[in-house]
């Protein structure tokens, strides 16, 4: 009887089933509104409105410009192939800048009680500047704020604080960035007018449903007959994304021919059970993941673009930005910053210092991070 | 004394066995009927290697709940296993890593699961702290442990041979579809035919009775405990080398789906009632389930609704049953 029951709600859930309308963004996006990218490197973005500088600026900051400076790099937590990246990347700035000497301390864990004590003793032992990676963005404020009227620079990179409780905050990629990288990836790798579908975390996880909705609507821009079928769930979870991109591929068969990963536990699960499927080359697996858990299918050959940003050059860029405050030449108001090797860095939303097109890590270059 | 504890469990039982009897079959039925049902809207549903990965994807959940049956025949709960799988799996993975032979590493875990739930048991049984009090402080610990020690860093390259799950047996038998069908018999037989077995069902549906019989209940729930520590190291393992990376994290809400499996296979939540078999074939639903709401393209949202539903009505069942049978 009970199971009866069961059906009953299950069958009626069935015919409620969904009719999609055409226009309808994909499941798992948000609803915000969207600024796809250029589809081809060449032409010009559309502008988004210009901001006012929205920082903070520290008082009475003993002038420095061109003097050696001493910075302390405080990181969510130190001890990680991703934090340990960011700090190599600020050592190869302060060696390249010659007037720069940078310490990476922390948290073991990523605590912000701990992240806070840190950062206070650093502010009463006296830095020139403060490099950050928040772990919560507002609770570090007070404590940035502190440094600032100390005369302290402060500079974020990674995680964000509220805006006016530092300087500049660099910011690895933004939305409509990793979507354009994730969607050109997918056309080039399934081909421009197959079919794919997403593994998310939930429907509505902040970062997951922004990214999902740019990618559609740069998809509908750039890349029109790219078909998209469906989006599951799998939250963060390993065996649950397993279990989800094998039902996907026993689901669409043949008409399946990408899949997306949106989480970094998504990412290497679809790739395993393309592998397990041995659809390898015949369903391209695109996503954001770190390095070392896509190695094993990178090696085989069976994922060809892993999507994120290269924290070593996070960690660089966020270096030159602070060298460049304490200078003077990067005001409220800049448009842009020079970052050495890098090249110009634009300002975004205010005071945001965008770090540049994604990073797309390859069969060539993923045996060089450790992360 | 054995023969006094057997013959003061079997009068009732025998009636009860009917009804369990239907609970199972109830659930093969619906197992069954279910697969029919999304194979005529979807064929592809039925596709053997469809069929085999819902199977081979979900085995680790049905070797766990095989466990917290027991946990819940003897009238005990058990929230801290989805956590204990984590750590077991996070061990048996580092061992594997850093070189020690691929059998200590498997057998590591079954050890650990073991330890750990024993010591649970010896708690909860001797100094008397209600099992859902001493299983949430376990939580935590396990939780918090395991990110503190591995700050949440993966474990990656996995050596080949440690890949229990991909074994298959005669070529197409999945080892973790094997294990979990064994585990099912021989637990379910053990239950239902030895004496400490029935002990379980004795201390968990009437301990005073069961201490008269002299039955040892404190020693029974420790058995009990360390039996599914050691089944929590058998499905950690599952878990473990399925893919090819650890997380290194407690995978979320594990312990409620594999509670769920127990419950909905009518493992009675008020104790001494309930078999593996239902368990087991509950998992199977459960996870058929999952991935026939993808295949009809019902929204994600309804898999979480549907295994409360699941629940509501098998616990509402239980419950109007025994009341009837309290009344009769």
């Amino acid at each position: 009887m009970k199971l009866g029951l069961a059906f009953a709600f299950l069958s009626a859930t069935l015919l409620a089933g969904t009719a999609s309308a055409a226009d309808k963004r994909w499941d798992g996006a948000d609803d915000l509104p969207v600024n796809p990218l250029a589809c081809s490197a060449g032409e010009a973005n559309a502008a988004p409105a210009a901001k006012p500088y929205d920082g903070g600026k520290p008082t009475n900051a003993t002038d420095k410009a061109s003097k050696p400076i001493t910075l302390v790099d405080v990181p969510k937590l130190i001890g990680i192939g991703y934090f340990n990246a960011t700090s190599k990347g600020m050592q190869e700035a302060a060696k390249a800048l010659g007037n720069v000497t940078v310490k990476t301390d922390g948290p073991t864990e990523a605590k912000i009680d701990e992240q806070i004590k840190f950062i206070d003793n650093y502010i009463t032992s006296g830095v020139d500047g403060i490099l950050f990676a928040a772990n919560d963005p507002v609770a570090i404020a007070p404590v940035l704020k502190k440094a600032l009227s100390k005369g302290i620079h402060v500079v974020g990179y990674d995680a964000n604080s509220t805006p006016d409780a530092r300087e500049w905050f660099v910011n690895q990629a933004e939305f409509n960035g990793i979507a354009k990288a994730m969607i050109d990836s997918m056309a080039k790798e399934a081909g421009e007018d197959k079919s794919f579908a997403i593994v998310t975390s939930t429907f509505t996880t902040p970062n997951q449903a922004r990214w999902i909705a740019e990618m559609w609507a740069y998809a509908q821009k750039c890349h029109p007959k790219l078909k998209w079928l469906e989006t599951v769930e799998a939250q963060e979870d390993n065996n649950l994304s397993f279990n989800q991109a094998t039902t996907l591929i026993n689901k669409h068969g043949d008409k399946l021919a990408g899949l997306f990963g949106m989480t970094s536990v998504a990412t290497p699960a679809s790739a395993e059970a393309v592998t397990k499927a041995k659809l390898c080359g015949k369903v391209a697996v695109v996503g954001l993941a770190t390095p070392n858990a896509m190695k094993p299918y990178v090696n085989a050959d069976c994922v060809k673009s892993v999507v994120l940003w290269n924290p070593v050059d996070l960690g660089y860029a966020a270096t030159y930005v602070m060298r460049a405050v304490v200078d003077g030449s990067l005001k409220p108001g800049a448009t842009s910053v020079d970052a050495g090797k890098l090249g110009k860095l634009n300002v975004v939303n205010g005071s945001e210092i965008l770090l540049g097109s994604p990073f797309i890590f390859t069969k060539q270059n993923i045996k060089d991070f450790d992360f | 004394m054995t023969t006094a504890t057997l013959a003061g469990a079997e009068a009732n039982p025998r009636r009860r066995l009917k009804v369990l009897a239907s609970q199972e079959a109830l659930l093969a039925i619906a197992v069954i009927g279910l697969a029919i049902a999304v194979g005529l809207y979807n064929p592809r549903f039925l596709a053997a290697r469809n069929l085999s990965d819902v199977l081979l994807g979900n085995a680790y959940i049905a070797v766990a709940a095989v466990g917290m049956s027991m946990v819940i025949v003897s009238g005990n709960i058990d929230i801290s296993v989805g956590a204990l799988i984590g750590v077991l799996a996070t061990i048996s993975g580092t061992l594997a890593v850093n070189g020690a032979p691929i059998v200590v590493a498997w057998l590591a875990a079954l050890v650990a699961g073991v330890l750990v739930m024993a010591l649970q048991g010896v708690i909860i049984a001797y100094l008397r702290i209600p099992a859902i009090v001493v299983t949430l402080g376990m939580l935590s610990i396990l939780k918090g442990g395991l990110i503190s020690v591995t700050g949440g860093k993966w474990i990656t390259d996995l050596p080949h041979s440690f890949h229990l799950a991909d074994i298959e047996l005669f070529g197409v038998l999945p080892f973790p579809v094997f294990l979990m069908i064994v585990v099912t018999i021989l637990a379910a037989l053990w239950m239902r035919y030895s004496a400490s077995g029935r002990a379980i069902y004795a201390v968990g549906g009437n301990a005073e009775a069961a201490r008269l019989c002299g039955i040892s209940q404190p020693r029974t729930i420790v058995m009990v405990f360390a039996l599914h520590g050691f089944f929590a190291g058998a499905a950690a393992l599952l878990y473990a080398t399925q893919l090819r990376v650890i997380q290194s994290t407690v995978p979320p809400n594990l312990e409620l789906t594999i509670i769920t499996a127990s419950v909905v296979g009518g493992v009675s939540i008020l104790g001494g009632v309930g078999t593996v078999i239902g368990s087991t074939l509950a998992a199977v639903l459960i996870a058929e389930i999952a991935s026939a709401l993808v295949f009809t393209d019902v929204s994600p949202y309804w898999i979480r609704a549907v295994q409360g539903v699941l629940i509501l009505v098998t616990v509402i069942a239980d419950i109007l049953r025994r009341r009837r049978m309290a009344g009769a």
